[in-house]
């Protein structure tokens, strides 16, 4: 027997001896990586002087997405002065820079800005991307935004969402007396705007997707409606008219409807709007009481919160009503549902061991995991490219609330810098 | 057990030599070592038991795994029969990637002021930009081979070269693991030294997107021979799939970033090429 493995052992040798080709070519299976943020160099673009705004606005957007390591402009080496010839990359790669974004401003004789940017694979020596601008000088934050987006798109395949806004509920005053303001902004936090003054209350803003209108509850004259809120008019318009409460709009994926629920005897049911014909229609009749509905992507499903099972769940239904069925079953109380834009995830607010918190499952109720930690975190909004969610957060103590965002793998938490106190976010799709 | 026997003996005998003139000293500590002998056994022996325990010699002979686990298929020599490799279609050359044209820069039609903002792709400045050089698949050569036309020529090939990869020798040997014949020490080495510079896109919505294969030459020194070859299913995918381009990109940096990679120099006709550079990322997501 042992003579036998010996002989096994001598022969397996001779074999292996035998099978290395000259020419060997070796499968490596990598699985595991170290997920850090790519080092990239954006120098200030040269030409006009709103170059050095521009790509400090692209460097602070980059910055804020976690994904990117932007690195300080005192750290390089090389100073770029024409943006149509080849960077010299080893200049780049001394200060670990993995990618380098070159860019110019001119003013036309016309009066318009025409920005030209590269974005630049320093390892590989080649270009990734390389665009061109033209616009009016007082828009020069925009097009900021969407050479953010563009860099941001083509290092992780995911469409950018730095050229968006923010509506917002704006707090100010004492517990006792709040007032609660709808509140506008960019992105990044630039030009805040309000939209009400404040002398009734506003809650639950959500954008359509055109960015263009608002849904929002509000208690003019003490009657809790749906509004619509014309960004460009300014008007505000009461959404039916309903004899009962009417709260938590959404706008469905194609704008052309609203889903919202109807209060009536204490009991609340979800019902949907045709904006342009005004008729409505009842999703679900059930003695529970049914809220926070929001469409999938493709608008042939809602998702909602419902007490019917004896505590606050979440649910999915078909957009005509049938086929509800409760999703989530990872303990606690679930509600506030929102789905993902890409339509892989729905967002919402589990309340469980005393506090409130924002996770993720998949459309089925598979594959739940929490992404915030806070105390009282609620309301999740999902940025239109599906990676990255807001949401408000109540710090233990009641020292006013504030809005954070958060990535979908839970990474990079950060404050969402508002004018205030701001509470109940909803991310606008990317502007038209 | 025999420690603390011990221990107790040389305790009595030193407390004797101090009360030698005392009958009922004696006896006192006569009572007093059978009691605290008697304590040992009972509460200490009883745990030095449980320790004692012979460490068995298991002999142990060291090999090197890959020579069991990782076999590379050989099939008995025939006369005639040409190497499978030969007979093989030249592999796909890899697609360029090509950048699709931006579509997201367009007019905000509620900003008044605001003309159209235009966003056409500019092209690369070339001038000054070393085109990549795209090495020609190694088997166009073989289309002259004498052997290779030989190959095509003969429709019966016999079944046994089919086998993948297979090398032909004295007699046939089934292939295993992964069949390259390859020591699993260097592929460890390589793996533990990318993993350091692998940041994959892993918020895409679908993981299989993610994964991608490389082919890529190395120098004797560790360096990158020549630019990585995206090979397989995920060479075209990158060209329609944004988020497999992002994937193969981040991990052709990874490839350049970790360079050069430390490897046994006197096998380095092991690990000249790596093919597939296989980068699958699906354990990391969610992280």
């Amino acid at each position: 027997m042992k003579k036998f493995a010996v002989a096994a052992l001598a022969f397996v040798a001779l074999v292996a001896g035998f099978a290395v080709p000259a020419e060997a070519q070796l499968r490596v299976d990598v699985t595991q990586g170290n997920i850090q943020p790519l080092p990239i160099a954006i120098p200030d673009f040269i030409g006009d002087p709103s170059g050095a705004q521009i790509a400090s606005v692209v460097r602070a957007d980059l910055d804020r997405s976690g994904l990117f390591k932007v690195l300080d402009p005192k750290s390089f080496v090389e100073q770029v002065k024409d943006i149509n010839t080849v960077p010299n990359f080893g200049n780049w790669r001394v200060i670990n820079a993995q990618a380098l974004v070159t860019g110019q401003v001119q003013q036309q004789a016309d009066g318009r800005l025409r920005l030209d940017f590269r974005l630049w694979d320093v390892a590989g020596g080649s270009q990734m991307v390389g665009l061109q601008y033209y616009t009016t000088p007082d828009n020069w934050r925009r097009i900021a935004h969407l050479v953010s987006d563009a860099i941001y798109q083509r290092v992780t395949g995911e469409k950018g969402y730095f050229d968006t806004r923010i509506v917002f509920i704006s707090e100010s005053g004492p517990a006792t007396n709040r007032k609660k303001r709808l509140a506008v902004m960019d992105e990044d936090g630039a030009n805040p705007k309000f939209l009400t003054n404040g002398s009734y209350l506003v809650l639950t803003p959500r954008f359509n997707p055109t960015a263009q209108m608002i849904a929002y509850m509000s208690y003019i004259g003490n009657k809790p409606r749906v509004y619509l809120f014309d960004m460009e008019s300014g008007r505000q318009e009461m959404l039916g008219n309903f004899p009962n409460m009417t709260f938590s709009p959404r706008f469905s994926p194609d704008g052309n409807k609203v889903v919202m629920s109807l209060e009536s005897g204490g009991n609340s049911d979800i019902y949907v709007m045709d904006l342009r014909t005004r008729s409505v229609s009842r999703l679900t009749s059930d003695p529970a009481i049914d809220t926070s509905p929001s469409f999938s992507p493709d608008g042939t499903q809602i998702t909602f919160e419902s007490d019917r099972g004896g505590s606050q769940q979440v649910y999915v239904m078909n957009a005509d009503g049938s086929n509800v069925h409760r999703i989530s079953f990872g303990g606690g109380k679930n509600g506030t549902p929102v789905w993902s834009p890409r339509g892989d995830l729905i967002a919402f607010t589990k309340q469980a061991g005393g506090t409130f918190r924002i996770g993720v499952m998949r459309p089925d109720g598979s594959g739940e995991r929490m992404i915030t930690d806070g105390w009282e975190d609620e309301g999740p909004t999902w940025a239109p490219n599906g990676r990255v969610l807001m949401f408000g957060r109540t710090e233990r103590g009641g020292r006013g609330s504030s809005i954070w965002s958060v990535d979908v793998t839970g990474r990079n938490e950060r404050r969402v810098i508002t004018p205030g106190s701001a509470s109940d976010p909803a991310w606008s799709p990317l502007i038209q | 057990m025999s420690q603390s026997r011990a221990i107790g003996n040389r305790i009595s005998l030193a407390s004797g030599a101090g009360e030698r003139t005392s009958p009922l000293g004696i006896i006192t500590a006569t009572i007093l070592h059978v009691l605290v002998i008697g304590a040992t056994l009972f509460t200490f022996a009883h745990k030095l038991d449980l320790n004692i325990q012979d460490s068995p010699v298991v002999p142990v002979d060291l090999v090197t795994i890959g020579e069991k686990t990782n076999l590379k298929a050989m099939v008995k020599e025939q006369p005639k029969a040409p190497p499978k490799e030969d007979i093989q279609p030249a592999p796909p050359t890899p697609q360029p990637m090509v950048t699709p044209p931006d579509t997201q820069a367009e007019a905000a039609p509620d900003q008044a002021p605001s003309e159209p903002m235009i966003a056409k792709p500019e092209p690369a400045p070339t001038p000054k930009l070393k085109p990549v050089e795209q090495p020609k698949p190694e088997a166009k050569k073989k289309q002259f081979d004498i052997n290779n036309i030989m190959a095509l020529l003969n429709k019966q090939a016999p079944a046994a070269a089919s086998v993948r990869n297979a090398k032909t020798g004295a007699r046939d040997v089934k292939g295993f693991g992964a069949q390259n014949a390859m020591t699993a020490d260097i592929q460890d080495a390589l793996r533990s030294q990318i993993a350091q510079c692998w940041s994959p896109p892993v918020g895409a919505p679908h993981a299989e997107d993610l994964i991608v294969d490389f082919d890529l030459l190395l120098n004797p020194d560790g360096s990158v021979a020549r630019p990585p070859q995206l090979v397989g299913d995920s060479a075209s995918n990158a060209g329609s799939n944004p988020y497999t381009r992002a994937a193969a990109e981040a991990a052709r940096r990874a490839i350049y970033e970790c360079a050069p990679y430390k490897l046994p120099g006197d096998r380095y006709n092991q690990w000249r090429e790596i093919n597939p550079f296989h980068f699958d990322p699906r354990q990391m997501m969610g992280q």
